[in-house]
């Protein structure tokens, strides 16, 4: 039963704070992508998809070759003296990495609807683009924003191969999925069943919220 | 929404910041308690789990224990994450350890053995007790490890090409995910027969043996154990990697169905 | 063609979009020119053209001395740095923001009171600054578009069809308003409508389009006189 809470509330909270740490690129990445015309768009439109089209375990793989201590990225966190790698904050790279795509998509959708006609007219009334995004396109747009929160924290709790790949399946660090998969390998049902059932429940939960925020999933 | 967005600032640079908490994990030193890190094969986790409680009790160092297929396992090594000990279930992936650098040839040993079985659901046993018997028409589909992804599936297709029977069943084989799965497929009835591992088997209620496959003629399935070349805990990786080789946990081993390859 | 430096506005517009080519050239010397034209014509784009939401293809606008768009210097500027006060057909109020917040979007810290304070008397929202965006009529919109457009201190006044989604009734009792601002706020500006009774009382100058071209400028006497409303939608 301690298993249940600690992984839980450990899975919840990382898938938290990924989702925290996805919006900012994910609002400003669907924001460029839905106004802006600019070199290398579809690029930039290829590599924000691929994680919805990779087996989640090869972006595990990709990540890993990144953030390892050989990786590209592996060398300077070293050098800083942080661990990623088979810790929680590799937790959240994997969700957050899984989860973007899913943001973006719904975040950029949410600024297409707005009219333009309004940000134009808010141009004209002196705001420069950065004033014209807080104050009028955000705005106008949260709710596709929002919804793309919420799908991307679901993913997030999802979560499964890439996980396994960065954070290895630790105790104290395994997420839900991990927890849940590993119950079932070894056959042992019922701990498994409790651990879906907790699932299910965040499921309800997210939905909930979202209807309360106004927002359609 | 002004408001939304300044929570969420706040809520983002307190997620940043977030100590490490309880949620340790292979950092090297930076806990108060001693710990060593152990990637283990999957049909392994159990066995080790145990061994690992012991020798916490013994010593006060806490086992993280890492279970997951010997390939992803490997992979992981290779990319040189924080690592002490490694025991894979079968040598290519230790191999690959080891020539890459990341795993100490000196303290190469091969830990334990195996042996395979053929299981099938306890409600339909059509009377298979040799390799043959699976070529029977009633026999549509056999679950083993994926060939390409796990040993555990390497070494049960050596077995039927050893007995001359993969050609006849090669279409009836449906691989898994991994041996385990391959055993919860019987265990379901979706598969009328599997091939596994005896330490899986044993454990199992709705799936029965059909027969062993004597220790001679199946494939030699090793457990190979090493040290990491640069472990992130080198003390208590020796200290555990000893303990693995004491009669205790060999004991704990043969407990499960595993058979040592150590004299003791 | 450069501007006629005693001219307030100066255009000259080459834009092609598709079937439609646009390709106007004009200057005015008057405070409120009229722009009228069956739907079509070009009338909305020449004022996103001035507004800086469209860019020609090639002209120049020119308002007072100051250049807005020149294509053969390279020069663009964008919309926020024109001081252009749009008011669209659709008047696009924001609608998450109150009254006070639409009327003020434009406004600069640095913005004098006594600025603000003939805007709001001339259009009288006073009253309507708290309100809610969807609570208000159709004539206290038009108002408020027009408030939040000069609070801004634009050079140039941008209306575009302000008074046709109104009914008879509501035209009367806001043309008023027009002609005060026009009258006491001095501020040129560009009108777009097709309703010859509004032209006349707002407008001292009057271009025709049809076709993206030009076809008759001049005094709205001589623009209405002879030609029938057949150059009107």
């Amino acid at each position: 039963m301690t298993e249940l809470f600690e992984v839980t509330g450990f899975t919840v909270l990382m898938a938290g704070v990924a989702t925290l740490v996805m919006l900012p690129p994910g609002i400003f990445v669907a924001w460029i992508l839905a106004r802006r015309q600019f070199y290398g768009r579809s690029v930039l439109e290829t590599v924000v998809t691929l994680p919805l089209v990779v087996p989640p375990v090869a972006t595990g793989l990709i990540l890993l070759k990144l953030l390892g201590r050989r990786g590209l990225f592996g060398g300077v966190i070293d050098a800083i003296g942080v661990d990623v790698v088979f810790t929680w904050k590799a937790v959240v790279v994997a969700m957050a990495v899984m989860g973007f795509p899913l943001l973006v998509r719904s975040a950029r959708a949410g600024f297409e609807a707005v009219d333009r006609r309004y940000e134009g007219v808010a141009a004209t009334l002196g705001a420069r683009p950065l004033k014209v995004f807080w104050t009028i396109s955000l705005p106008l747009a949260r709710r596709g924003v929002l919804a793309g929160a919420v799908l991307g924290f679901s993913r997030a709790i999802g979560e499964f191969g890439a996980t396994v790949m960065i954070a290895g399946s630790l105790p104290g660090s395994r997420t839900l999925s991990v927890a849940i998969y590993r119950h079932a390998e070894l056959g042992q049902d019922t701990a498994a069943s409790i651990l879906i059932i907790a699932a299910v429940a965040i499921g309800f939960v997210a939905v909930y919220v979202a209807n309360r925020l106004g927002v359609a999933t | 929404m002004t408001t939304i967005m300044r929570s969420l600032s706040l809520l983002l640079i307190v997620g940043f910041w977030l100590p490490s908490c309880s949620w340790p994990v292979a950092q090297s030193g930076s806990l108060s308690t001693a710990t060593v890190v152990v990637s283990v094969a999957a049909s392994l986790s159990d066995a080790v789990g145990d061994v690992a409680n012991v020798f916490e009790k013994q010593t006060g160092i806490q086992v993280l224990v890492n279970a997951a297929g010997s390939q992803i396992l490997a992979t992981q090594i290779i990319e040189e994450v924080p690592v002490d000990v490694f025991v894979s279930a079968d040598e290519r992936q230790m191999i690959r350890t080891i020539a890459q650098g990341n795993m100490d040839e000196g303290s190469y040993l091969q830990l334990l053995s195996n042996q395979l079985v053929v299981v099938v659901p306890s409600d339909r046993l059509m009377g298979i007790s040799r390799p043959d018997d699976l070529i029977a028409q009633s026999v549509r589909r056999i679950a083993l490890g994926d060939p390409e992804a796990v040993p555990g599936g390497v070494y049960a297709q050596e077995y039927l090409e050893q007995e001359g029977v993969w050609d006849a069943l090669e279409s009836k084989v449906v691989p898994m995910r991994n041996v385990r799965a391959a055993l919860r497929a019987v265990e379901a009835g979706t598969v009328d027969a599997g091939v596994v591992y005896r330490t899986d088997a044993r454990q199992s209620v709705n799936a029965v043996i059909a027969f062993d496959v004597p220790v001679g003629r199946g494939p030699r399935i090793i457990y190979p154990a090493a040290v990491s070349t640069e472990p992130p805990n080198p003390e208590s990786a020796a200290q555990f990697f000893l303990f693995l080789q004491t009669s205790t946990a060999q004991q704990i081993f043969e407990a499960y169905g595993f058979i040592s390859l150590l004299a003791h | 063609m450069r501007g006629n430096k005693g001219a307030l506005l100066t255009l000259t517009i080459k834009l092609r979009q598709g079937q439609f080519v646009l390709n106007i050239s004009a200057e005015i010397e008057t405070q409120a020119v009229a722009i009228v034209g069956p739907s079509g014509s070009g009338k909305t784009t020449i004022l996103d053209a001035v507004a800086g939401l469209r860019q020609p293809d090639a002209g120049v606008i020119q308002v007072g001395q100051k250049i807005l768009f020149d294509s053969h210097s390279g020069i663009n500027l964008p919309p926020y740095e024109r001081q252009i006060g749009y008011v669209p057909q659709d008047l696009a109020l924001f609608p998450h923001l109150t009254v006070q917040q639409n009327v003020l979007y434009g406004m600069s810290n640095g913005d004098a009171e006594e600025h603000a304070r003939p805007v709001l008397q001339i259009l009288e929202i006073q009253e309507l600054l708290s309100r809610a965006i969807g609570k208000l009529s159709g004539g206290e919109r038009q108002r408020v578009a027009l408030a939040r457009a000069l609070m801004a201190r634009p050079m140039v006044l941008l209306l575009d069809e302000p008074l046709s989604a109104l009914d008879v009734d509501l035209r009367d009792r806001i043309l008023p308003y027009l002609e005060r601002v026009r009258e006491e706020l001095k501020i040129p500006m560009i009108y777009v409508s097709h309703v010859p009774d509004e032209v006349r009382r707002i407008a001292d100058w009057v271009i025709a389009l049809a076709d993206g071209k030009v076809v008759r400028s001049g005094v709205p006497a001589e623009v209405f006189g002879f030609e029938t409303e057949k150059h009107l939608a």
